[in-house]
This record gives structure tokens, C-alpha cells and sequence, in this order.
């Protein structure tokens, strides 16, 4: 299946329920373990992400996608704000100039969604953050599409990997953010962060299933 | 703190408001958005120099932007940076198609705002690159310079960049002396006072009476020591240790010297403070080639100062001679012997 500004506006407006679906439970763990205001900055980011990939008379993937991310940090100028609009933008370099993707370009575009957001984060996957779900989730994409399965396939892998990544980071030390000073305390319970990175695997899982 | 306002909220904005009254011909704003703020006189064709970052350290960043120096500066809110819609607005403005250089301090949030622009201008095909300045040498200690943050001393790279760019070098040239001039400048700050924002109108950090801090940052990070307020001399004497060991500065090499007042320092005291360095230089065998004494990086109504030194050679000699002209600052060309 090629994906096309079509999908990737389906890909935002699921991000966009799910954090909706999530946002006490992202209030919660954020009041816990950070500065509380993580559901509140990703309920409004992608809205305003669906709001904007809309109205974009765009057919460009790549740059409805980089300017989607422009659009989300304007939006949310919060440190998890700009990762996600890094992510964006940085899948949107990789799919410049391209109507619609086909399933390694759609591969590619995964890939650099996580890179985007570890490019600008500088952390590392085993730092606690949201990195811990997005890595494991674009590989386990880019292998399955490598191994000539088919895009739903590969999604529904990508979002088994993402989950569990978010999962192994209740074992992890925090090395970034406000985190950082709850030290030991925050172990046993899964990174906000992280849970971020799983919803948006989980999304793109919606969107190619 | 007594202060000059009107509604705080808009304190930046009617600053803003005033400098484009104050100074119509030389510079204006991209767009709609007053804290884009561009010089009306870019050249044709060389490459573009952007900065940016927080307000409330007038003369920087704006003050920089003019002929011989930059082309643009984002404008953040007090100790803000400022957003990357805003820096790409300014980048698209005073782009000459030669390639767009962003010169700016070591801080988290210029580094992701200059980035996404970067990022995007990157998408509409225009070149950017970026030298990201840091010399508070007490910032972070030696092996660790990339984390230090920039203060006072980015005035010599916005001031060679800004001459390389003049001169219709390219992209690659002006970056490069760019770096260079990063690799060659050393500062370290004390501050007596804390300073006051304006919308939270109380200071968010203290310095009892009778007390000093010696390498605290210009928003008020932590030094690396209180210590009781002691004689002018006595300061600059324990300023300079760490600045000369740390490149190192070492006799027969020919340095600029920048003093730089924080905001509340009368420039009385920084000649106090200049007198005191030059001896020491002297006693070094360091030639001064020039001076620059005043306000270069401020942060409101701070007291305190910081000791810049900026290591010459032909090259970086040649560059920094020639002249600049801002509302805020300039130079006539100098004598390069």
C-alpha cells in the first residue's frame, strides 16, 4: 500500500485519539515523575497536528510532515513538544519530494522519525525516554519490511516492539529531565515518555492495519 | 528594583517597538513579527549571519545586527529563546543565497529552536550551518569546553564572522573563522547582584550583602564560589588565573581584551577593573593589540562584570580591524600594526 499525505493525516488524527484516550494517565505519571504537563502538551500538540496536516493543501508527504512539526512546536514549545516536531520534521526530510511512500520509503520514514527525536534529545536507547520505545519500534518496522512482509504486518510488529521497549524502561535509570532527581523512586514504573512513543507506534499500527 | 514599564507583558515588545522608531533606516523586522528582527542593509549576495536568543542583555544579541557585523537576530521573550518559526522567518528574510550561518550561545533552548530551523530551512533548499559559542571557562572545566556556555566573548565571533561574511567570503571560509575565532576567546565572570525580570518582578536567584559570586552565568546559573566582597584588584587577580591557564594565554602572544559590565556596573568601575587586567597582561608579557570596554552582554540590572580575552593572529587580527556600524555599536577600521 503507498502512503500518501491521506495516510499520513490518518496517522496524526489516531496519534491524536490515543493521546486524548491517555491523557489522565499521562497526567498522572508526569505529576509523579516529572512536571506534569506531558498530557496536556500531547493532547494539544496533535491536535494540532491533525488541525494543521488538515488544512494543508500540501501533496508533498515529506513536507506536509516537516511543516506538521514546525506546526506542533509552535504549538507546544515544551521539551517533548519539540522531540515529537523533530521527529516529524526529521521523517519528512527523508520523505522530501515524494508523493507517496512505498513500503521501504515508508521504512525510512519511520526511521527517521526516531532519529529526529534522538538527533535533538542526544539521548541514547537505556536513558529512560521516549527513545526506548521509538528505536525499537522503527527497527522492528525496517526488519520485517526488510524480511518482504507487508506494511500491516510490519506495523503490528512495530507496535508489539515499541510497547515492549516502553515496558523494559521500568528498569532503567532516568539520565534526562526532571526525572533525573527522583533517582531510585522512579524505578518499577514506565517512563512517560516512553508511553508517548508506544501510543504513537500504536497509531501508526491503526493506520496501516 | 524600581523600573521604566508599562504593562510587563509587553516589555519586550515595546523595546522592540522603540529600537525600530529609534533606528527606521538601519533596521526592521521580517514580516508582521516585531521580535524578527533584520537589518535593512544586508549585502547583496554574501553570506547571511543569524543570532538569537533571550531578551534582557541588550546590546546582545540585536545590538549586533548591522553592516560589517550580522544581518538578523530571533528575538526571545526575557531569557527566552526565541521560537523556530521565528529564527526561519528571519532566515528566509536576509538569506542572499550564499548560504545562511546561525551564530549563537550554548543554551538548550537556542540549541533546539536554531536546530528546527535549521531543519526546515533545510527542507526549502536553503544551506545553513551553525557555530554554537561557549567559553565561560567556569562554566565547565577543561575536556569538557563543549559544555560551556556562551557569554560576553561571542562579540569577537559575531565580529569576525561578521568582517569574513563583509568581505564576500563563502560559506565554508566564514564558518571556518567563525570556529576559529570560538577556539580563541576565553571569559570569566563574578557577579554582586542578582537581577530582576521583569514579569516576575522579584530576583530568582540571591547574593547576600557583603557577598560575591565568581563565575555565575548571565541568567544567574551558579559560580563555582561565594565568597566575601573583596577589593577590585584582589577580584581581577582571581578572575584571571583561571582565564590566562585555561587556552593558556602565554607571554608573546597579543590579545583584545573585552570588559564587559553585566548591567548595574558603573563603567567607572570596569576601567577600575581594566587597569588592573592590563598590569597583569604587562607583567605576562601578553601585548594588548585593543580594548573594548562597556556593556557587550548584559543582564538587567546585574552588578557585576566579566573579563574577556581574545587570542590574535594576522588572520583573526585582520578581520577584527575592520569596520561595523549598529544603532547599538561601531568601529572605524583600525590599524592592523
Amino acid at each position: 500500500m503507498a502512503f500518501t499525505v491521506k495516510e499520513f493525516r490518518a496517522f496524526m488524527s489516531n496519534c491524536s485519539a490515543l493521546m486524548e484516550e491517555n491523557k489522565q494517565y499521562l497526567i498522572d505519571l508526569d505529576s509523579a515523575l516529572g512536571d506534569g504537563d506531558l498530557g496536556l502538551t500531547m493532547t494539544a500538540g496533535f491536535k494540532e497536528a491533525v488541525d494543521f496536516s488538515a488544512q494543508a493543501a500540501e501533496t508533498d508527504v515529506g513536507m506536509l510532515a516537516a511543516k506538521t512539526g514546525m506546526a506542533v512546536s509552535r504549538k507546544v514549545p515544551s521539551t517533548m513538544g519539540t522531540l515529537v516536531a523533530s521527529g516529524l520534521m526529521g521523517a519528512g526530510k527523508a520523505a522530501k519530494g515524494k508523493t507517496e511512500l512505498n513500503d521501504k520509503e515508508l521504512a525510512s520514514f519511520v526511521s527517521a522519525f526516531a532519529e529526529g527525536v534522538m538527533h535533538r534529545g542526544k539521548a541514547q536507547r537505556g536513558d529512560r525516554t521516549i527513545i526506548d520505545a521509538l528505536v525499537p519500534g522503527a527497527e522492528a518496522f525496517q526488519v520485517a519490511i526488510d524480511g518482504g512482509q507487508s506494511v500491516s504486518e510490519a506495523a503490528k510488529k512495530a507496535d508489539e516492539a515499541a510497547a515492549a521497549g516502553r515496558d523494559a524502561t521500568k528498569d532503567m535509570k532516568p539520565k534526562f529531565g526532571r526525572a533525573v532527581y527522583y533517582g531510585d523512586q522512579v524505578l518499577g514504573k514506565v517512563d512517560q515518555g516512553a508511553v508517548v512513543g508506544s501510543l504513537i507506534f500504536k497509531a501508526l499500527h491503526q493506520t496501516l492495519a | 528594583m524600581q523600573r521604566l514599564v508599562n504593562d510587563p507583558k509587553n516589555y519586550v515588545d515595546e523595546m522592540l517597538a522603540g529600537i525600530y522608531k529609534a533606528a527606521p533606516e538601519a533596521v526592521g523586522h521580517a514580516g508582521d513579527d516585531l521580535r524578527c528582527y533584520v537589518s535593512k542593509q544586508v549585502k547583496k549576495g554574501k553570506v547571511a549571519l543569524i543570532t538569537g536568543g533571550g531578551s534582557g542583555h541588550l546590546p546582545l544579541f540585536l545590538g549586533y545586527v548591522g553592516p560589517g557585523m550580522l544581518d538578523g537576530c530571533g528575538v526571545g521573550g526575557v531569557f527566552q529563546s526565541p521560537s523556530p518559526d521565528q529564527i526561519l522567518a528571519i532566515t528566509k528574510e536576509v538569506s542572499q543565497g550564499a548560504g545562511v550561518l546561525y551564530i549563537y550561545g550554548n543554551y538548550g533552548g537556542d540549541i533546539m529552536n536554531f536546530g528546527m530551523a535549521k531543519d526546515m530551512a533545510d527542507m526549502e533548499d536553503i544551506e545553513v550551518r551553525e557555530v554554537i559559542a561557549g567559553e565561560d571557562v567556569l562554566s565547565s572545566p577543561k575536556g569538557h569546553e563543549d559544555k560551556r556556555r556562551g557569554v560576553a566573548g561571542i562579540f569577537y565571533v559575531y565580529k569576525i564572522a561578521g568582517a569574513a561574511a563583509d568581505s564576500m567570503l563563502g560559506i565554508d571560509e566564514v564558518e571556518r573563522l567563525a570556529r576559529k575565532a570560538c577556539a580563541n576567546v576565553r571569559t570569566v565572570g563574578m557577579a554582586l547582584t542578582p537581577c530582576i525580570i521583569p514579569e516576575k518582578g522579584k530576583a530568582n536567584f540571591s547574593i547576600e550583602p557583603g557577598k560575591m559570586e565568581i563565575g555565575m552565568g548571565i541568567h544567574g546559573e551558579p559560580g563555582i564560589k561565594v565568597e566575601d566582597l573583596a577589593k577590585a584588584d584582589d577580584i581581577v587577580a582571581e578572575m584571571m588565573k583561571p582565564l590566562l591557564e585555561d587556552l593558556p594565554y602565554v607571554k608573546g602572544d597579543e590579545v583584545s581584551v573585552l570588559i564587559n559590565g553585566l548591567g548595574a556596573t558603573p563603567r567607572e568601575e570596569l576601567y577600575i577593573v581594566y587597569r588592573k587586567v592590563a598590569e597583569i597582561l604587562e607583567g605576562k608579557g601578553i601585548k594588548v593589540f585593543n580594548n573594548y570596554v562597556g556593556e557587550f552582554a548584559t543582564s538587567m540590572d546585574m552588578a557585576g562584570m566579566s573579563i574577556s580575552l581574545f587570542k590574535l593572529d594576522k588572520e583573526l587580527k585582520h578581520y577584527l580591524c575592520m569596520p561595523f556600524e549598529t544603532p547599538f555599536l561601531s568601529q572605524k577600521q583600525l590599524k592592523e600594526d
